[in-house]
């Protein structure tokens, strides 16, 4: 589904190179998670795979459904079905999140062949999906995270995910900023939402996120490149003893 | 954008076509009233401006408007329009007004019953029609007195403290409009809310000009609004202007000056007692061709909450002098405005706010689109922290887009924080001229959509946030329609424009 292969960016701006060569394959049905310090390049690794302005490819690759991901603009990614859920998803006010959805379904729809969806038929398709994400319909009617607490806008951007059906989903700290029930509903859709078709890749600091969403593959990311793969168990390594004995790990 | 500033926050200039604060002759305007009874009689004097000596007509004067007319009168004698020599004027050439031919409105003009039926506020306590700044009580209703001892109706039958404060705010800090206005107005509208009362809705207000029947000329209109909201008492007011002519930008407006063309220069005076709480909203939606300039002076007592949201897309040269004094601690002023220059339009705002004592709290949010090269926005927003406003939170905001090569927006938001110990005083300010942001465009685009489609939803929605304050969905889609109509005449939004329209 998506193959990365020694990818280096650096920040658009001020030129400091933040990704010096990573490497990762994520298959049909895989669920991988990437662990790391703060500033270890995660959510620039994340950003730079959907097109972001902020970062700049200077090397390496990115191969998604067989295309280059870097020959496409993000809008282009996102009609391949590659989503993001942002971190910090931003606040536009005087749009309302009906409005955004709608826009964002149908110009999926229209990249797929399909029939754009009428505001009605619009409302019919969604309301299985916020049920699912246990969200108020009033829901709708706010501004696009106007306002929204930490929690809303998780759940706002996993609705965004089920709304346009993508096929490889990057969930970006998905699981800061939520309570234990927020983190629940929020699996409990990723959950429902992935299938042996998709693929997940989660940037995440905690393993409580994994205990609802089991990865196959952990990585482990320290400046800019991953250092370590493995399963479950790398994760328990961690809780156990830090990034320091894996740092001993990878140096023998 | 937004720069924390602590401690003293001098002007910031930012923008387009500025030139910094040169010492240049400043041309003062005399509009204080002068009291000497040689000036005093000269009440049937002409004005020495000659614009004001052609417009400026006898209007008969209610007993309640007696003492204000004499004022404005006798000012009126020596007041000069202003120029762009003006430094408050400086961005603002009001010389297409001095050019026109301005004759009074006919009275009692008939409105047309489908512009009354379109102009709805669902909620409204009471509905206020005033024509040609005259009010229509047949066309109103709601008038008189109210629960609780409230009061809605000609100032006449206002009680008698507030007939004796008619003037008192404008005389002082309203501009050589709010002159005109004394002398031309025929009648003013009172808003009494005594202690301890709320209004059970919103006083919605409509202004109708009816507009000139010739091309060449535009019929006056001066109404007046004068609101007391006594010590914990809770007020909405709504105005609306509208004209029986042509909207702006509308197809056809751009070639030659149509009929229903009207000049009105409004006045609202509003007290907040103590612990009172008034909400205001001004939607400027004025005909094609039309001039539109508004005072609006507002006196705060301590721990009284003001909130006014603006909207102006109408007129062709419109101007709003917002004029608010905190006269009390703990006082909180919420200001947003939403300004749309389209073709030939031109858009000023000009606040003073002036924060006098301890803790108060001030927000301002100025969004400003230019749709077209001969479009114009003028913003010159002064917040002034004086040194007994100790503890104060002020913040400014201005976002300006300018949709098109040579589309000019003049702003200059100033954040004055005089003399103040630094951590006493928290004072924020920000200002952008430039386009939408990055970060905004890059989500739609992260969901799939188009940087194109992106950014008309951007521009369609960017007044929204302000329009939304007013909380009436009924005036949001009034100012969406008139924003839709005047995208329209960009190119690079007319089909968005069609398909928003639909």
């Amino acid at each position: 589904m998506l193959e990365v292969k020694d990818l280096e960016a650096k920040i658009a701006s001020t030129g400091q190179p933040i990704l010096k060569g990573v490497n990762l394959t994520v298959r049909n049905g895989e669920v991988h998670a990437i662990m790391g310090k703060n500033g270890s390049g995660k959510s620039t690794l994340s950003k730079v795979l959907v097109g972001h302005p902020d970062y700049e490819v200077t090397g390496g690759t990115a191969v998604f459904k067989g295309k280059n991901l870097f020959e496409m603009e993000p809008e282009e990614r996102s009609h391949a079905g590659l989503f993001l859920s942002f971190q910090t998803p931003i606040e536009v006010p005087g749009v309302s999140n009906v409005d955004f959805l709608r826009m964002a379904c149908n110009a999926r729809r229209k990249s797929l062949g399909q029939s754009e969806l009428d505001p009605l038929e619009f409302y019919a398709y969604i309301m299985p999906k916020l049920e699912m994400l246990n969200m108020d319909p009033t829901f709708l009617n706010r501004n696009v995270n106007e306002g929204f607490s930490g929690g809303e806008k998780k759940r706002n951007e996993i609705l965004q995910l089920a709304v346009l059906e993508a096929d490889m989903a990057i969930l970006d700290e998905i699981d800061s900023g939520l309570d234990i029930d927020a983190l629940r509903d929020v699996a409990k859709a990723v959950n429902q939402l992935k299938s042996e078709e998709t693929g997940v890749l989660m940037v995440t600091h905690y393993k409580r996120l994994l205990d609802y969403i089991k990865p196959d593959f952990v990585h482990i990311m320290q400046s800019g490149e991953i250092v370590k793969t493995g399963d479950m168990g790398l994760v328990d390594q961690l809780e156990a003893g830090g990034y320091s004995t894996l740092e001993q790990t990878h140096d023998e | 954008m937004q720069t924390s500033i602590g401690g003293i926050a001098r002007s910031h200039i930012v923008g387009q076509r500025i030139t910094p604060n040169s010492s240049i002759a400043h041309v003062r305007l005399t509009h204080k009233p002068c009291k000497s009874a040689a000036v005093a009689s000269a009440v049937q004097t002409t004005p020495e401006d000659k614009w004001l000596a052609r417009t400026v007509k006898e209007v008969a004067t209610p007993p309640s408007l007696a003492a204000l007319r004499q004022q404005s009168n006798s000012a009126i004698a020596t007041l000069r329009m202003p120029s762009t020599r003006n430094e408050e004027y400086r961005f603002t050439d009001i010389t297409p007004l001095l050019r026109t031919n301005v004759e009074p409105a006919p009275a009692h003009a008939e409105v047309p019953a489908s512009l009354l039926a379109r102009h709805t506020l669902p909620g409204a306590a009471v509905v206020a029609v005033v024509v040609d700044g005259a009010l229509r009580p047949e066309l109103s209703s709601g008038l008189g007195p109210q629960a609780g001892g409230a009061y809605v109706g000609p100032l006449e039958g206002a009680p008698a403290a507030l007939q004796a404060k008619l003037g008192s705010l404008s005389s002082s800090r309203g501009g050589p409009f709010a002159v005109l206005n004394g002398s031309m107005a025929p009648g003013a509208l009172a808003v009494a809310v005594p202690q301890g009362v709320a209004l059970p809705g919103p006083v919605y207000v409509l202004h109708v000009s009816s507009g000139s029947s010739s091309a060449d000329s535009a019929t006056l209109a001066a109404p007046r609004v004068l609101l007391h909201a006594g010590p914990g008492a809770e007020a909405e007011l709504v105005e609306e202007y509208v004209g029986v002519g042509a909207p702006s930008a509308d197809n056809g407006s751009a070639s030659a000056p149509a009929a229903g063309r009207a000049v009105t220069v409004s006045v609202s005076e509003l007290f907040l007692e103590e612990d009172s709480r008034v909400k205001h909203s001004y939607v400027q939606r004025e005909s094609a061709g039309s001039f539109h300039f508004k005072g609006t002076l507002v006196s705060q007592g301590a721990r009284s909450a003001y909130t006014v949201v603006e909207s102006s897309t109408g007129a062709d040269i419109a101007r709003h002098d917002l004029s608010i004094l905190q006269d009390g601690p703990e006082t909180s002023t919420e200001m947003s405005h939403f300004l749309l220059c389209g073709p030939s339009q031109l858009h000023d705002l000009h606040s003073r706010l002036t924060l006098d004592h301890p803790r108060g709290t001030a927000n301002q949010l100025h969004k400003c689109i230019v749709s077209h090269s001969s479009g114009k926005g003028v913003f010159d927003g002064n917040v002034k922290v004086n040194r007994a406003a100790q503890q104060s939170d002020a913040g400014q905001l201005s976002r300006n887009l300018l949709l098109v090569p040579l589309a000019t927006v003049n702003v200059k938001p100033n954040l004055q924080a005089g003399g103040i110990v630094a951590d006493d005083v928290k004072c924020t300010h920000g200002c952008a001229v430039s386009d939408l942001r990055d970060d905004e465009l890059f989500y739609f685009r992260a969901r799939g959509i188009s940087a194109e489609s992106a950014r008309q939803a951007l521009v369609f929605s960017f007044g929204s946030e302000v329009v939304q304050r007013m909380r009436h969905p009924a005036l949001q889609q009034r100012v969406q329609e008139d924003v839709s109509r005047t995208l329209r005449s960009v190119d690079q939004f007319a089909a968005a424009a069609a398909a928003a329209a639909q």
